[in-house]
């Protein structure tokens, strides 16, 4: 068995420190070594978005990146967006609009919603579609995940004007 | 809300707190101390027999507990069966292990249990086997001819099954007359594929076995669709009672029947964990998943239609055979039966013939997929519809609404056995055909297309026999298990309810729909409903689960309980008003004095608290508020609808653009519209997917070349319109509620509305768009060839 070392990662804004192979992929380590069973693992091979998660503020999958990779960077996660027992918008809004079924794909959904939002704070539902093509769900056809998307901007963009 | 009124309410779902938060909890969550992982080492091969398997290197290794290989698993262990056996069909299983050769790339041949996966992996590679390639068989008719290889040498041949469906219904009439093909004014023919393809839930499968050996009981933590009947057949093939074996099944996501088989690897994990006497746990990476988890749908179908020159429709006959895989899962032939018996569709269909092969080819076993055989039928009767517009020169909306069975019409005895209960399919299209203005956008074609736009427009209509029962016709049929659902509901000494089901969620809501159904017909708050599912200690026996669009049974059985909960009910309160019982009623959780100018009441909390006192109990009953009821229901529910898609062809690419996509549904009353809306929306893109993009790719030596999602194409946001969504509403007259199946009804209308469109659209160019998925470069070679 391969040598562990130690890898501290600050996650949802708290340092922790783990020991991990330096061949075990950011998921894994997320998962099983730090608990936050909230990043999901739909392909392992980057191409269905359910394991992602926002390093240093960028949208990166977690399948793609060795632990190791991600040393000392900011990570957040699914089980990181309520702030003060306060949901995120974009996680109010994927239940208000039935965003979601059985929940897989939903935490890499709302992550890349999120992160859609920021760059652009008023998308069309086309601009949605286009945008959040890398994340794949099985369960909800995408309308309602659309729906879903441009009710949070709404809502944020009401909050900020 | 304050209503009571919930049947129908658009209620937020239960489900997604905790899910929107990464607070749900799957089976890849499930780490239980003193876990070991296992890895499985699968056939590289599509057809071979195994010399031998070196594992000593493997077993050497450290961090590596236990190494299984064929020698390795215990005499008492037996296959999972089959549970659908028709007659005439062979005899197979699903091994733990193959048997002497491998049948498909993919079939499990070793498996490791280490420290972590990654030790697990590291040691498959350590395993040495050395394979014999033998002759694979990949082309499902090429199989059925005699001197093809035999890939189960004890069947003889290829032929699982060849099944007629010789044109009699549930009444013994109908027929087949096979001189009015002779003599019809028209006959039509068709040849049609469907490419293989399945359900890919995103959560691929996996099972954690957790023996307790001084309890002598062995506990699952699974993603089986059907936990009751798993436990059965596991007890069974394990050799240990039932009563030693507990299936858990956490969230789930998804599952579109893949789910609903048993498989090896829950064999596997369990020899592994009693062997052990440690928790082994198995998540399939998508590789796997993709090679290993059952396939559905591929079927060539060979269609002649005979016609009066006015359209009617005077028969259907053809020949279906389905791409079965290396040997029957779980379920058997079934799905290729069911499309066998849905074909006749919404038709006045009374002569009917269908003779049904299903043939073993060298692929990963293909079984139980959302739809279960009925949108294979359904995509033969909606092309054929139009192949016969087209040769009559009549409207394709024209033909249908001739032969369409009419509201008046039901119970309708279809030709092929299927018993309708009720429908209003003229509605639907007609409503389908407005919403789309078809009569607009038919009256801009020819325009459209000198500009160089290529618009076609496609209908589908459809049934779904949803809600399979009662047992003994599912006896009748040799499928080995009840069609009943059973649901226990507890009033607890406040007056809060919890419902106990069978049913498995998978992502569709089922525990807001059922509380949604209990808190409406006990006249209480949703929120003081609670719904236990997931753990066979508690839950009630099914034999069917989460399949066949259930819903609508378990719902039944939840109102029955809560009929008896209620006269239960009425009996202490009458003790209570100091009234006789007839003079009560029960309504919005009250038990009250019929028509007392003043208002005479206690509430179900009030008498819930009396019966668990039990100081003044009507005689005869027993303390405790809370009853039990299996449902078995007197009949299928046929669920119908009709789909119309608008869409653009770019003759130069292939590729698809589309203009609108509207739906008519009518799955009788609703319980959760909004949630309806989700299953119409996930079933119509899962449908496309099979429809333009979806396909297991194989070669001629019969190894899968689609093996990641960057060969095996799922539909993504760019890849699904947006749906309009309309309902038609006729109750089902048998059951409780009038409830019918729609979970699966989205499946069964898009190919053929798709390729009757592409049709439409190229209708110049004489393209039929007759091989699902119709890939764009699929379409254009069509257009090629049309065009030269």
């Amino acid at each position: 068995m391969m040598a562990q070392v130690a890898i501290t990662l600050n996650v949802n804004g708290r340092n922790q420190t783990t020991l991990a192979e330096p061949r075990e992929i950011l998921a894994d380590v997320l998962r099983d070594r730090l608990g936050l069973t909230g990043t999901h693992l739909g392909c392992e091979h980057g191409v269905c978005g359910a394991c992602t998660v926002l390093l240093d503020g960028e949208m990166v999958r977690s399948c793609l990146l060795f632990a190791v990779q991600a040393q000392g960077a900011e990570i957040t996660t699914i089980e990181g967006l309520e702030e003060n027992g306060e949901l995120h918008p974009m996680q109010k809004a994927f239940s208000e609009y039935h965003g979601l079924q059985c929940g897989f794909c939903t935490p890499g959904m709302i992550l890349a919603g999120i992160d859609l939002l920021k760059r652009n704070p008023d998308p069309t539902a086309q601009e949605v579609r286009d945008d959040m093509g890398g994340n794949i769900c099985r369960c909800t056809g995408y309308q309602k995940i659309v729906e879903s998307v441009l009710g949070a901007a709404s809502e944020m963009n009401e909050v900020t004007s | 809300m304050t209503t009571t009124e919930w049947i129908g309410a658009r209620a937020p779902r239960r489900e997604d707190p905790a899910l929107i938060r990464g607070r749900g909890r799957y089976v890849a969550d499930i780490n239980l101390p003193g876990t070991l992982h296992m890895a499985i080492l699968r056939s590289p091969m599509g057809h071979a027999s195994i010399n031998s398997i070196d594992a000593s290197e493997a077993r050497a290794m450290d961090g590596v507990h236990m190494v299984i290989t064929p020698d390795d698993i215990p005499d008492h262990v037996t296959q999972f069966p089959v549970i659908w056996r028709l007659p005439g069909q062979k005899d197979s299983g699903t091994p733990a292990l193959a048997e002497g050769k491998v049948r498909y790339v993919g079939e499990p041949v070793a498996a490791v249990v280490a420290e972590s996966r990654y030790v697990a992996e590291d040691a498959l590679d350590a395993i040495d086997v050395d394979y014999e390639p033998l002759d694979a068989v990949t082309d499902a008719e090429a199989a059925l001819e005699e001197g093809a290889p035999v890939i189960n040498e004890d069947w003889g041949d290829n032929v699982a099954i060849h099944h007629v469906f010789a044109g009699y219904n549930a009444l013994g009439v109908c027929g087949y007359e096979p001189e009015v093909f002779d003599d019809a004014e028209v006959t039509v023919r068709g040849r049609l594929t469907i490419g293989r393809h399945s359900g890919i839930p995103l959560e691929t499968r996996g099972i954690v076995a957790d023996w307790d050996e001084v309890h002598g009981r062995l506990t699952v933590h699974s993603e089986s669709q059907v936990a009751s009947l798993f436990r059965t057949e596991l007890a069974a093939s394990l050799g240990l009672p039932e009563t030693a074996v507990r299936v858990l099944t956490p969230n789930m996501g998804g599952g579109f029947g893949n789910k609903w088989d048993r498989y090896p690897e829950d064999l596997l994990v369990s020899i592994a964990s009693m062997e052990l006497g440690r928790p082994v746990k198995w998540i399939a990476d998508r590789r796997e998943g993709l090679m290993s988890t059952v396939h559905g749908r591929a079927q060539i179908q060979d269609w002649e239609m005979a016609l009066q020159s006015d359209g009617t429709i005077l028969g259907l006959r053809g020949k279906v055979v389905n791409d079965l895989g290396a040997h029957l899962h779980s379920v058997g032939i079934g799905p290729a039966w069911v499309t066998g018996a849905a074909a006749p569709n919404q038709y006045k269909i009374t002569n009917y013939y269908c003779d049904v092969f299903a043939a073993a080819t060298n692929k990963t076993p293909s079984s139980t997929f959302r739809g279960f055989g009925g949108p294979e039928g359904i995509f033969g009767s909606e092309r054929m519809m139009d192949k016969a517009a087209k040769q009559l020169g009549m409207d394709p909306a024209e033909i249908r609404r001739k032969n369409m069975i009419q509201p008046d019409e039901f119970p309708w005895f279809n030709a092929a056995g299927a018993v309708y209960d009720s429908g209003n399919f003229p509605a639907c299209l007609e409503k389908a055909l407005e919403a789309a203005d078809y009569d607009g956008v038919r009256a801009e074609q020819a325009e459209l297309r000198e500009q160089g736009i290529y618009r076609g427009i496609g209908i589908s209509s459809y049934i779904h026999v949803s809600g399979f029962g009662p047992s003994p016709i599912l006896g009748y049929l040799s499928y080995y298990t009840g069609g009943y659902e059973g649901s226990t509901v507890k009033v607890d000494p406040n007056g809060k309810a919890t419902v106990y089901t069978g049913m498995i969620p998978m992502g569709q809501g089922t525990e807001t729909t059922l509380a949604q159904v209990a808190a409406h017909h006990l006249g209480i708050d949703m929120a003081d409903v609670r719904v236990v599912w997931g753990d066979t200690d508690q839950t009630p026996y099914t034999g069917f689960g989460s399949a066949g669009s259930r819903s609508n049974v378990a719902a039944v059985a939840v109102i029955r309980a809560i009929e008896e909960i209620k006269a239960k009910a009425i009996r202490i309160g009458a003790g209570m008003l100091e009234a006789d019982a007839e003079d009560l009623e029960y309504a919005d959780g009250m038990v009250s004095v019929k028509g007392a100018e003043e208002m005479r009441s206690v509430s179900l909390a009030q008498v819930a608290q009396q019966a668990y006192w039990a100081h003044a109990l009507p005689e005869g009953d027993q303390p405790f508020l809370e009853a039990s009821y299996v449902y078995d229901p007197p009949n299928f529910t046929t669920a119908s609808g009709c789909h119309v898609v608008v869409l653009d062809v770019d003759t130069n690419t292939g590729k698809i653009t589309w203009q609108n996509y509207v739906v008519v549904d009518d799955c009788g009353p609703l319980i959760n519209p909004l949630l309806v809306e989700g299953q119409i929306h996930g079933g119509i893109a899962q449908a496309l997917g099979g429809a333009l993009l979806e396909e297991f790719v194989y070669d001629e030596e019969a190894q899968l070349l689609t093996t990641s999602f960057m060969d095996y194409l799922l539909p993504s946001f760019t890849d699904v319109p947006d749906m309009e969504i309309h309902h038609v509403v006729t109750p089902s007259p048998h059951t409780d509620g009038g409830f019918k199946g729609m979970g699966e009804a989205g499946t069964f209308p898009p190919g053929a509305a798709v390729a009757n469109a592409v049709t439409d659209a190229l209708s110049h160019l004489g393209v039929e768009a007759d091989e699902l998925p119709i890939t764009p470069s699929r379409l254009w070679n069509l257009i090629q060839e049309a065009t030269g």
